[in-house]
């Protein structure tokens, strides 16, 4: 096969630009989905081990509903499932203002939210239970011996398993290209189809991914040095 | 440890780039030892190629493929073979070539020159243009209505090339398919669909209610359709366009067209006298 190299397509014409905008808008929906997800695994997480069966049961639905549907599927749910619901007026409005962006960031943090909780939870149940049992003969309420003694401490333990979760959701979000949300993938594709240089355009799609996941598993490792807790987490070489 | 992973992604990437190099040059070769034609064409892109209702995987583009296509590669290579078919859509299709993953992209392809840099045309087997579907009374009559409107294209059509660097005042929306396009149109998360007209009237036809539905606007673009394959295999090209000449000289492709736009077709869609004398020209008539 006699595939002609052209690497300058990556930065002649407007694809750098388009690159960027795709960096940036993954980055973008990135950030907010994981805010979302981190918020729904640690409230969800932390529920799944409370002394209160309707909390664990409600967690529980939350957790198994929305891991074990295809993220594809969700994205579709939110885009296309959920504005009909809303009054026309509504519908109008959003769907000049960025539809596209708000639905593939619910649809990214909601899924992502469902399998947080299972790392919260597991960094939860890994602290000996007397700690809570401690915690409320000290005479702190459920409610305060979550927030100032057992979350704390589950989050310092779970920065591992947490880390691979947020890359995850970092490279999940190139599936809001199926509801029109122009992120790096997309872009990689545009580039693709105005040069029709394929296998150029998905490297530099390839290194930009692999370079922003790498650096961000670099940071989190120094911040899981940071917070290890002596004596909870044994130190390997 | 560090060291082996650089290796290890350092291979990776040497691999993922080596490949499509050291692939196979001479597409007859590949299919004589084979026995297999591999096309990449679409599953929802009525009548050109779809899933029709008795879940069979047919089409005009397809058909031309089996009827006119296939005798001449069997020629060429002396034995008897079989089309298999794959999906491929705008964005994957040529990866999917230049991968040896299919041989012959025939689908729904525009003929570009951008593309003629990488990938070789047949013979142009169809001719249309880019025109609007949208609701019954809708504002949008041309290219020229759409300030501020939404409009759903396909990624990687020429459609959404053309609107982005043209038509800037449009609000652009691009779905990887035409039912996901259409499914935006439908619940009005777009106000049009710009597609190839024929492939907008196909699916007017096959909507729940076509008589809610409008194909409107001149052509805003050129869209000669054409098999597209890896560049520079002469011999298979030869054999590709020596089986659409044929259909064009003995009448044998008028013929399918009409079984699929004829009065009685999948999609009534009379060829016109200009269409039809751009696409015997090529074969000097």
């Amino acid at each position: 096969m006699n595939y002609q190299f052209k690497w300058s397509v990556l930065w002649s014409g407007q694809s750098g630009v388009w690159l960027l905008q795709g960096l940036i808008t993954t980055v973008e929906i990135s950030a907010l989905a994981w805010v979302l997800a981190a918020a729904l695994g640690i409230l969800s997480g932390a529920l799944r081990t409370v002394p209160w069966k309707p909390a664990r049961a409600l967690a529980t639905f939350y957790v198994e509903f929305f891991r074990n549907v295809p993220l594809l599927v969700w994205m579709f749910f939110w885009y296309f499932g959920v504005p009909p619901l809303l009054p026309r007026a509504v519908q109008d409005w959003i769907f000049n203002h960025g539809a596209e962006f708000w639905a593939g960031t619910f649809a990214l943090g909601v899924y992502h939210g469902a399998r947080m909780s299972e790392v919260i939870r597991s960094g939860i149940q890994a602290i000996p239970r007397t700690q809570f049992e401690a915690s409320v003969a000290m005479g702190l309420t459920t409610f305060q011996a979550y927030r100032l003694v057992i979350v704390p401490i589950a989050l310092r333990l779970i920065v591992p398993p947490a880390t691979s979760e947020s890359l995850n959701l970092l490279k999940n979000s190139s599936v809001a290209l199926t509801i029109s949300v122009a992120e790096l993938t997309f872009q990689t594709r545009q580039i693709e189809t105005y040069t029709a240089k394929a296998i150029e355009a998905l490297t530099a799609g390839t290194v930009i991914y692999l370079v922003l996941c790498v650096g961000i598993a670099a940071i989190m490792a120094r911040v899981e040095r940071r917070f290890a807790i002596p004596g909870l987490i044994a130190r390997g070489g | 440890m560090k060291r082996m992973l650089s290796v290890v992604v350092a291979v990776g990437l040497a691999l993922s780039l080596a490949s499509p190099a050291g692939a196979q040059q001479d597409t007859l070769a590949k299919v004589k030892d084979s026995g297999v034609l591999t096309i990449g064409t679409r599953t929802g892109s009525p009548p050109f190629a779809y899933i029709n209702k008795n879940n069979e995987w047919v089409g005009f583009s397809i058909d031309l493929v089996e009827m006119l296509v296939k005798p001449e590669v069997q020629k060429a290579v002396g034995k008897p073979i079989k089309i298999e078919k794959k999906e491929s859509t705008p964005p994957t299709r040529i990866p999917l070539l230049s991968s040896n993953a299919v041989d012959l992209i025939a689908g729904t392809m525009t003929d570009t020159p951008q593309r003629r840099e990488v990938v070789d045309f047949s013979l142009t087997f169809f001719y249309t243009g880019a025109q609007f579907l949208v609701k019954k009374g809708s504002p949008i009559k041309s290219v020229n209505d759409l300030a501020g409107k939404r409009v759903a294209a396909q990624q990687g059509s020429t459609n959404a090339k053309i609107l982005r660097e043209k038509y800037p005042q449009a609000q652009l929306r691009e779905f990887p398919d035409q039912p996901a396009a259409f499914q935006a149109l439908l619940q009005g998360q777009v106000d049009a669909y710009t597609n190839d007209g024929i492939q907008l009237y196909g699916l007017k036809a096959k909507a729940p209610k076509p008589d809610e539905w409008d194909v409107v606007g001149d052509f805003y673009s050129e869209e000669p359709y054409g098999m597209a394959m890896r560049k520079g295999d002469a011999k298979f090209k030869a054999a590709v366009d020596a089986g659409l000449k044929n259909g064009f000289e003995s009448g044998k492709y008028f013929e399918i067209y009409e079984t699929w736009f004829g009065p009685k077709g999948e999609l009534p869609y009379p060829m016109t006298p200009q269409v039809k004398a751009y696409l015997l020209k090529q074969i000097g008539k």
